[in-house]
């Protein structure tokens, strides 16, 4: 079965996509200058930090000299990364070789960071306005968030538990589902495979591909995607739950901050003369890079040694997901319970789950009384998950050419040795001298074959 | 001995925990100003809060008579955005440190005799480590703690009891002690505190390029630790200091039940009581016969 996987892709990838003119504006902007170094990975980050104040360039020698040997795999990486961000822009002398230096833009606004702090476009708003509506707490901020994210989600995988709509339009809903939904005709929408595994991906995943979208649809909307991003990250730098005033924005920023609303990353209120949004944690999850592999929210999920799972939430959409592999058997106020079973998980796996997702999803969602046990889920259900998925991969298929009716033996072994050159050989027979060889080898055997005739 | 095995961690959230040498006789004599100094530190703690939005860094500041607490990025008390000119971090730690040295110098008794004026390191490691299980006991998902002492003041043999046992417990917790010192002669407890920790100890030549040391040498997160070419000690000092004169010495006598350290024969240990037997000359290598406490 082919295996289709949706890279939950950094934003930073988008970023990078950015023609180099755009990436140099952004950077003059110091709130994106922070959030990119945010997403590097480790390394890159040291070297950033190490070169900042560092005004000459750089010979990539003396860099590699700061790293251990078994240290090189990640240097390359870090320092790929850099160059395709254009934060290491490289110059080449005769002399010395190839050598770095960081972007000067990049450099002054983190030295300026450093020293003397950042100040955010837009004020706070003064409480005793604030005051006059019902104040949102943190905890309240954070469960409007949820609600609204789940809404929405339930609402994508076109669910009929949503209880209610959101007020995204239709077309833009559809570029979300796009990917993720197939419609045949006269058939409700199902989940493609990559759907399903949107739907195990963890919160700050699944947030960046919607991110992704919106922002690859700005351009069909008019609205130019470097503004977008840098808005976006600008965002992200907010303080969860305190609230800002809606002044100083674009036409554009408000349409934005509206479409963002509904997803649940901001809350807007209005006063009497003036109006604020107020960022949820949604948002301040936007600059937390996607290298921070674990997910730091409560878990739900506990997995026992006999194949049953309870998951205490009260959300529908835990519900949805769970069913995707789990025999759902009782559904109570606050606890799900359910079965894995062989049946359930052929379900999945017919859908294009893969059995590590299954199993990080299980132990990325542990619920904390058995999270810090070793190892959070069981071992038993583990192997046994991955036992029923490998049953399905018993016959692994290889597209080949079979040769039978060779003239004389000498002809045959010629055949073999030359096929086991090439690597392609797949399955002989001396005795009844039969050859099975694989297709990518089938050309250059007929001209071995035509050449030994001649 | 041995330098202490290190967790391994997955990602690169740090918790650093900075022992800041306030010692008012020590930054008066120094030939790099204090004002100088603190804007590369704060340059520097500053960098390290860019790096992840997660990192977490509590400064506790060494005085010569108290320690205590001059900032912690995770309390709800400290300021969101800056000033424009200073940062937040600036703001607050610079008002807490100019509250903590007015009440150091109440503290102080009497003038210190001699030149060595040491500050209260054991006292701030100590706080560190207890800050440390605070963290370690919150849940199972917590930043990766480590220790950076920046000091100068020479060490004050008296505390050599006390700091060797903070050290112990931090390499029982698996938590790193990095030095930077930036006196004159080399410190040989935090020499010790780093090999004993499996942390770095540097003494940087240019005092003016400190920050460029720091982020160099002690920004970088655990887990990217493993793969960076870092300053290794060379030539630690281990000696020791004995129990009842702190002294530095290199021979001495030992309790064979509390191996406290004596530079002279004494008839009983002070720590544990032991009674010890007749002393025997030093040409001979017999060991010493130590009786339980209540035989004669």
């Amino acid at each position: 079965m082919p295996q289709v996987k949706i890279i939950a892709r950094n934003f930073m990838d988008m970023v990078a996509a950015l023609p180099a003119m755009k990436l140099d504006q952004l950077y003059q902007n110091a709130f994106i200058c922070e959030a990119i170094l945010r997403s590097l990975p480790p390394l890159a980050k040291k070297y950033v930090i190490q070169m900042l104040y560092i005004e000459e360039a750089v010979t990539t020698k003396s860099i590699e000299e700061w790293v251990l040997p078994d240290g090189l795999s990640k240097h390359k990486v870090a320092i790929d990364r850099l160059l395709q961000l254009r934060i290491f822009s490289e110059a080449f002398d005769r002399s010395s070789g190839t050598s770095y230096r960081l972007n000067p833009t990049f450099q002054s606004n983190l030295q300026k960071h450093i020293t003397c702090g950042g100040v955010l476009p837009r004020e706070p708003m003064p409480s005793s306005i604030t005051a006059r509506l019902p104040s949102l707490e943190d905890l309240a901020v954070f469960a409007f968030a949820l609600e609204q994210w789940e809404c929405f989600l339930l609402q994508l995988i076109n669910s009929t538990q949503a209880e209610k709509m959101t007020n995204i339009s239709p077309s833009m809903m559809r570029i979300f589902q796009r990917g993720l939904l197939t419609q045949r005709d006269k058939e409700p929408p199902r989940l493609t495979e990559s759907g399903f595994q949107f739907l195990l991906m963890d919160t700050n995943a699944q947030l960046w591909y919607i991110i992704r979208e919106y922002i690859s649809n700005s351009e069909e909307r008019d609205v130019d995607s470097a503004d977008l991003i840098s808005f976006l990250l600008e965002l992200s730098f907010h303080a969860t739950g305190e609230a800002y005033n809606m002044n100083t924005l674009t036409e554009v920023q408000r349409n934005t901050l509206k479409d963002l609303a509904d997803l649940g990353l901001v809350k807007l209120q209005q006063g009497r003369k003036e109006s604020w949004f107020i960022p949820t944690k949604l948002t301040t999850n936007l600059s937390v890079s996607l290298t921070d592999s674990s997910s730091r929210k409560e878990g739900f999920v506990v997995v026992e040694t006999n194949f049953r799972i309870y998951a205490y939430s009260t959300s529908k959409l835990h519900c949805e997901i769970l069913r995707l592999f789990s025999r759902i058997e009782y559904q109570l106020p606050n606890l799900i319970v359910g079965a894995i079973t062989k049946e359930s998980l052929y379900n999945a796996f017919d859908n294009g789950i893969t059995a590590d997702q299954i199993i990080s999803f299980l132990q990325q969602n542990a619920h904390p009384r058995v999270a810090e046990r070793v190892p959070s889920v069981p071992e038993n259900v583990t192997d046994q998950i991955r036992l029923w998925e490998s049953d399905l991969n018993r016959v692994e298929m290889t597209p080949a050419h079979f040769y039978d009716e060779f003239p004389t033996r000498d002809v045959f072994e010629a055949a073999c040795d030359f096929a086991r050159e090439y690597g392609g050989l797949l399955w002989e027979d001396s005795k009844k001298m039969r050859l099975v060889v694989k297709t990518d080898v089938h050309m250059h055997m007929r001209e071995h074959l035509r050449r030994q005739r001649q | 001995m041995a330098s202490a095995p290190s967790k391994l961690y997955a990602d690169d959230v740090s918790l650093l925990v900075v022992l800041l040498d306030a010692n008012p006789f020590f930054w008066s004599a120094s030939s790099l100003p204090f004002s100088k100094f603190i804007s590369h530190v704060i340059s520097f703690l500053n960098s390290v809060l860019l790096l992840n939005q997660l990192n977490q860094i509590v400064v506790i500041a060494t005085g010569h008579n108290c320690c205590d607490y001059v900032y912690d990025s995770s309390s709800p008390a400290s300021r969101s955005a800056g000033t424009g000119k200073l940062s937040a971090l600036s703001v607050d730690l610079l008002e807490k440190l100019e509250e903590f040295v007015c009440r150091d110098e109440k503290l102080l008794k009497k003038e210190p005799e001699g030149s060595i004026a040491s500050s209260l390191l054991s006292g701030s490691l100590s706080m560190a480590l207890c800050y440390i299980q605070r963290v370690f006991r919150s849940g199972p998902r917590h930043p990766h703690p480590r220790i950076l002492c920046l000091h100068g003041s020479q060490d004050g043999p008296e505390q050599y009891v006390a700091i060797m046992n903070a050290i112990f417990s931090a390499q029982r917790s698996m938590v790193p002690i990095d030095s930077c010192f930036i006196g004159a002669q080399n410190s040989a407890f935090l020499q010790q505190a780093s090999y004993i920790t499996g942390g770095v100890y540097l003494k940087p030549q240019l005092l003016e390029g400190t920050f460029q040391y720091l982020s160099t040498v002690f920004g970088t997160d655990l887990h990217s630790r493993g793969f960076l070419q870092l300053p290794k000690s060379v030539g630690v000092d281990f000696r020791a200091s004995c129990f009842c004169h702190k002294k530095t010495i290199d021979m001495g006598y030992i309790c064979s039940v509390c191996l406290s350290i004596f530079c002279k024969h004494h008839k009983k240990c002070s720590t544990c009581g032991s009674v010890f037997g007749q002393p025997h000359s030093e040409a001979a290598s017999e060991p010493n016969k130590k009786r339980k406490a209540g035989d004669t």
